[in-house]
């Protein structure tokens, strides 16, 4: 049998994952590759999606957005249907990596591959975006905010696929995605998305612990005080108390942790300059 | 990396300090433990399996007690391979016991490890999560397994 | 370990048959199995952009790419612009101004400005800044490559 097996439907591909313990599933390959020649990983197959034609696409449902999961970062990155609170999710997409592994690289794929340090995650928890999983039993939505229960570890069982990314409808309001990287194209040190809703904000903050740092009672507390530097200073060390960062090559646990207050001030202000 | 911690087990130290020499309690105790053997007078072997997310790594462990004091205080070098792949680990741990009043013992602890290879590479930054995780695992583990009798003699 | 198994590519422009191991990547078989050194072995990880190459009209990473998923696609090398003006051109501008010191970097870097120009055929200096991006280069300094990419598209559009 190859090592690459390619199916053309999600049945099939689910039914392969569920036949093949050792199999691991490809969407683009960008990470799953690097980490295969990095011997960091080891499988019998690699599953790849790229085949399956509903993984492809974004389409508008009767909710909002569904995003397939093989969807480029190079394709969201050009996006038009993101605009308004959703644009955040277009300006991360063209910070990822480079234009060429941007080519490569899925939605679908970093999801499930849930690096903490990479783009989506911070955006897709304040977006208020679910993931599709789809097993042999079916597919379920679970909200982003719940996604990832600890490093590299997240519902997705192993059978499951990531098949989409479902967003709420934009609104016509600024978000914003700040992302701060030793130079463009590497994984975050840190990152802030953060999209206006009404007179408060919403915010989720990356590369920060092992999944994306939201606060809905934080973002209650905000409301109606965006122009209270007090407030805003309250709110970012609400959020850097629920963080726990790494130190790595990349900046200090203690960096990160007061990155957080700024960063989110700066994008906060960044959605008042759009207003 | 640097790794310290601190718990209290509720039972007198004596009992603690069999505990920690005992083989077969540590190995159900240890997160991802597969086997473990006294192979001489202080010397143990481990075969440990740990993962971080998609990528896990089995380690063959050689573990020396190098200095001890019974029972207050005990120094362990643990040397490690991982099979043909071309990781290794190095720690060196230090481990004292103390009575902490009402038959129970304060068992303060703190381990230097070193990881080396592919694994190294991969960052030490979340290995120290995970092994700060599997450690307050251990814990939890070591000290309801103390606290409920399990020692074996 | 997987074994090893025939792959079919369409290899610039020719149908190809390589035996080589069925897990091994498309920049594996190019440079083991297939002689085509053009595209060069640098990080292995996606980042130096030294195996670039393309592959249905689109730039990918050879090293990213898994030989078993390329069924059906085209398969575009540097070997296989021997006949394209646009690239001759490209090739003797790097030359000429200097953009090439050890040459490492080099094919990957010509793909890519290839592809640029097909998009772009008059670009400014920052739109070839930001397309060469993903192509580390250690000797340059990337002036000169900037300075060649620039004059080759304005020798082409004239």
């Amino acid at each position: 049998m190859s090592f690459v097996l390619s199916p053309r439907t999600v049945e099939e591909a689910v039914g392969l994952l569920a036949e093949l313990p050792d199999a691991l599933p490809m969407s683009g390959g960008a990470s799953l590759v690097a980490m295969k020649n990095a011997r960091l990983i080891e499988a019998s197959h690699f599953v790849s999606l790229a085949g399956i034609a509903s993984l492809h696409g974004i389409t508008a449902t009767d909710t909002g957005l569904r995003i397939g999961g093989m969807t480029r970062h190079a394709q969201l990155a050009a996006c038009d249907l993101l605009t308004g609170d959703l644009s955040m999710l277009r300006q991360a997409a063209g910070q990822i990596a480079n234009r060429v592994v941007r080519n490569m690289g899925t939605i679908g794929g970093a999801v499930g591959n849930a690096d903490p340090a990479a783009d989506y995650l911070a955006v897709l928890a304040c977006g208020d975006a679910h993931v599709e999983l789809t097993g042999t039993e079916g597919s379920r939505l679970v909200a982003m905010t719940d996604y990832v229960t600890d490093w590299y570890e997240t519902l997705r069982e192993p059978g499951e696929i990531v098949t989409a990314i479902h967003l709420p409808a934009a609104r016509p309001v600024p978000s914003v995605y700040r992302k701060l990287c030793r130079v463009p194209g590497d994984y975050a040190t840190a990152s802030v998305a953060c999209a206006s809703d009404g007179d408060g904000v919403r915010v989720a903050v990356g590369a920060c612990g092992h999944g994306p740092i939201r606060s809905r009672e934080a973002e209650a507390a905000l409301r109606g005080n965006l122009r209270d530097p007090v407030a805003i200073a309250a709110f970012g060390a609400a959020l850097a108390d629920l963080a726990d960062p790494v130190d790595d090559v990349r900046g200090t646990s203690e960096f990160r942790l007061r990155l957080i207050p700024r960063m989110v001030a700066a994008a906060i202000s960044d959605l008042e300059g759009k207003r | 990396m640097h790794l310290e911690g601190e718990f209290t087990v509720a039972a007198p130290r004596l009992t603690v300090w069999q505990a920690v020499h005992d083989p077969a309690l540590l190995a159900r105790c240890v997160p991802g433990c597969e086997e473990a053997a006294q192979i001489g007078e202080n010397s143990y072997r481990a075969v440990v399996k740990a993962k971080v997310g998609p990528i896990s790594a089995r380690f063959t462990l050689v573990v020396d007690i190098v200095e001890e004091e019974a029972p207050d205080r005990l120094r362990i070098k643990a040397q490690g391979e991982e099979g043909s792949r071309a990781s290794m680990l190095t720690a060196e741990s230090e481990l004292a016991l103390s009575d902490d009043g009402d038959g129970r013992t304060r068992v303060t602890w703190a381990s230097d490890v070193n990881l080396s290879g592919r694994l190294g590479k991969y960052g030490l930054g979340l290995m120290k999560k995970k092994a700060e995780s599997l450690s307050a695992e251990f814990v939890t583990a070591f000290s309801r397994r103390v606290e409920t009798g399990e020692v074996v003699e | 370990m997987p074994g090893k198994q025939v792959f079919t590519l369409d290899l610039n422009g020719r149908e190809t048959e390589v035996f080589a191991p069925a897990d091994a990547t498309l920049l594996d078989v190019l440079r083991d199995n297939c002689a085509l050194r053009a595209a060069k072995r640098g990080c292995n990880q996606g980042v130096c952009g030294a195996c670039t190459v393309m592959i249905d009209d689109v730039p990918v990473r050879a090293c990213l790419t898994m030989a078993g998923a390329c069924g059906g696609r085209a398969i575009r090398t540097l070997e296989g612009y021997g006949d394209d003006p646009v690239m001759g051109r490209l090739q003797e501008a790097m030359n000429a101004s200097g953009g090439v010191q050890c040459g490492f970097c080099t094919s990957g870097l010509l793909i890519t400005a290839r592809n640029l120009l097909a998009e772009s055929p008059r670009p400014a200096q920052a739109e070839i800044r930001s397309a060469l991006s993903g192509n580390l280069c250690r000797c340059t300094g990337y002036v000169r490559i900037v300075e060649a990419i620039a004059s080759a598209a304005e020798e082409v559009a004239r």
